[in-house]
């Protein structure tokens, strides 16, 4: 079995790359899928402590890539998910160049040969790290939020990620359906037009999500979350169902915005 | 065997030495670029002349939240590589002719940039202007190692978030004893304090004990003036551009509090509380 490889990208950091991935694997895994995610950001880790897992790392990815433990070992299981979901942790105290790309897409493919789904957690920027994270990636997913500079550099990223040849999938973050109608935030069209990548996604902003990341509580968990069903579309999305979209905004027209992220 | 050293030059006669300060995090999107630009703003505002540099070469920025982004012709790689004077390469503020800015290259690598240069660069700017400010880059790789390189301060931006104050945190602890860093707690939101949803800037800084700059607030309004490329900061009135005319009062060494957020009492029982609290 080869599961598939998503690298969860965006080239702006505090998207809710992260936040994303977390939930989209806790999705899937409560769908029945076995689920794996990495976090690469190799010296900034946060995915642990947004599952809530960070009293239970023991080994990390560099160990693994160093082959001081085997992958086994060093996957966390998220037990509230039973056998479905597990994280490997990056190592918080090394460096990004501890790790080559080649033993990076080494360890996704041994993921991915005891998993359906395998995310990585990519790092913001474009430097070593990012190139880690998309190495043995075989998708990619690009969070962006409405705004100019997210989506400035979402753009920069989309075109570093097309080299591989990869299809790329949109998820627009954060969305405030109210500043797009009144002009003050671009509309989900207005970010697809830009961006010209396929719309997997549009998560409207939601103070909960401080809360639930602080917590270390996926989403999929909690029954009340106004987001867990935005998740499950997504989620579904991904497995190729066709899921229309909830309409959450109305024709959001921006000029200056228009004009800067066409002209590049 | 010692060597000879130079006389020393009057106090009169020294260049102008300029602050070097560098807006880091550790976590992207907590607010680098926006506080780069604000207190950039209000310290011009005071009558200092201010440089702001963009070190997110590849994924540049500040010029958008500046309104500059079309008036950008050379970058920062440009003068590092020679090709462009410093003179030709800075942007002037539209709105405060004593602000400038030097854009990040949005086409190359941050690999590109030389460290030993980028610090000769910002030596050089100091003594053209009172306050040199680094906007960093998300991370700690090497384009954070080479926006902090010509420094020799830190403003360390973290929301009242876990993840960015383990963030900050592991910044922190690589910046080293020399930056004297300091902290600006952004986004904060009252209401989720209140509630306990939300971490408190006594509970950030329990943490990071650093001394403190400055709260900002969460408000949809900072989008707003990002996304029109005009700083809050630049507004005659209202709390947060009042906050950051506060911070820069401070960094200027002013003696005066540090902005901070009011968490609104939760009426006639919080109040018996507090008092009884308080007599405790």
């Amino acid at each position: 079995m080869s599961g598939r490889r998503i690298v969860v990208t965006s080239g702006k950091g505090g998207v809710g790359k992260t936040t994303t991935t977390a939930n989209l694997g806790a999705t899937l895994a409560k769908r029945g899928h076995r689920v794996i995610l990495i976090d690469a950001d190799i010296g900034l880790r946060n995915l642990d402590l947004v599952l809530g897992l960070e009293k239970r790392i023991v080994f990390d990815v560099v160990e693994v890539a160093e082959g001081r433990c085997q992958l086994r070992q060093a996957l966390i299981k998220d037990k509230r998910f039973g056998e479905q979901l597990s994280i490997l942790p990056a190592a918080q105290t090394r460096d990004k160049d501890a790790i080559t790309e080649a033993q990076f897409a080494n360890i996704v493919e041994q993921a991915a040969a005891i998993a359906d789904y395998v995310f990585i957690d990519c790092p913001a920027g474009i430097e070593a790290g990012f190139r880690n994270a998309i190495a043995g990636a075989d998708e990619a997913i690009v969070v962006t939020t409405p705004e100019v500079s997210a989506i400035r550099d979402a753009d920069r990223v989309i075109g570093k990620v097309a080299e591989k040849n990869i299809p790329i999938r949109l998820i627009v973050n954060r969305l405030r359906p109210e500043m797009v109608r009144s002009g003050d935030m671009l509309s989900v069209e207005d970010v697809c037009e830009i961006l010209s990548a396929e719309l997997i996604g549009v998560v409207p902003d939601d103070e909960e999500v401080i809360d639930t990341t602080n917590r270390g509580e996926p989403i999929a968990l909690d029954e009340a979350n106004k987001l867990r069903v935005v998740y499950e579309k997504i989620a579904r999305r991904l497995e190729g169902e066709l899921v229309p979209f909830t309409n959450f905004d109305n024709q959001g027209f921006f000029g200056r915005l228009l004009g800067v992220l066409k002209a590049g | 065997m010692h060597e000879v050293q130079p006389e020393p030059v009057p106090v009169a006669e020294k260049a102008k030495r300029g602050r070097a300060i560098v807006i880091t995090s550790g976590k992207g999107g907590v607010g680098k670029t926006t506080t780069t630009a604000n207190l950039g703003h209000a310290l011009a505002a005071r009558g200092c002349s201010v440089a702001l540099i963009d070190a997110d070469v590849g994924l540049r920025n500040l010029d958008i939240v500046l309104g500059l982004e079309s008036r950008v012709k050379h970058n920062l790689l440009d003068v590092l590589d020679g090709t462009v004077e410093l003179d030709d390469a800075i942007v002037r503020d539209k709105h405060n002719s004593s602000l400038v800015l030097l854009a990040a290259a949005q086409t190359r690598e941050k690999d590109e940039v030389d460290t030993e240069k980028m610090k000769a660069l910002v030596e050089r700017m100091r003594e053209s202007y009172d306050y040199v400010i680094i906007d960093c880059p998300a991370g700690i790789e090497g384009g954070f190692k080479n926006a902090v390189a010509g420094a020799d301060e830190a403003i360390v931006v973290c929301t009242p978030e876990v993840s960015a104050v383990r963030d900050v945190d592991r910044v922190v602890g690589l910046l080293g004893n020399k930056f004297r860093p300091q902290l600006i707690v952004n986004r904060l939101r009252p209401a989720l304090v209140k509630k306990g949803k939300m971490l408190s800037v006594e509970d950030v800084n329990a943490i990071l004990r650093l001394p403190l700059l400055g709260v900002i607030a969460d408000e949809p309004e900072i989008i707003v003036t990002t996304n029109r490329g005009e700083p809050i900061a630049l507004r005659k009135d209202g709390a947060t551009a009042a906050a950051y005319h506060a911070i820069a009062a401070k960094i200027a060494g002013e003696d005066v509090a540090a902005p901070t957020v009011e968490i609104k009492e939760t009426g006639f029982f919080g109040r018996l509380g507090a008092l009884f609290g308080g007599a405790k």
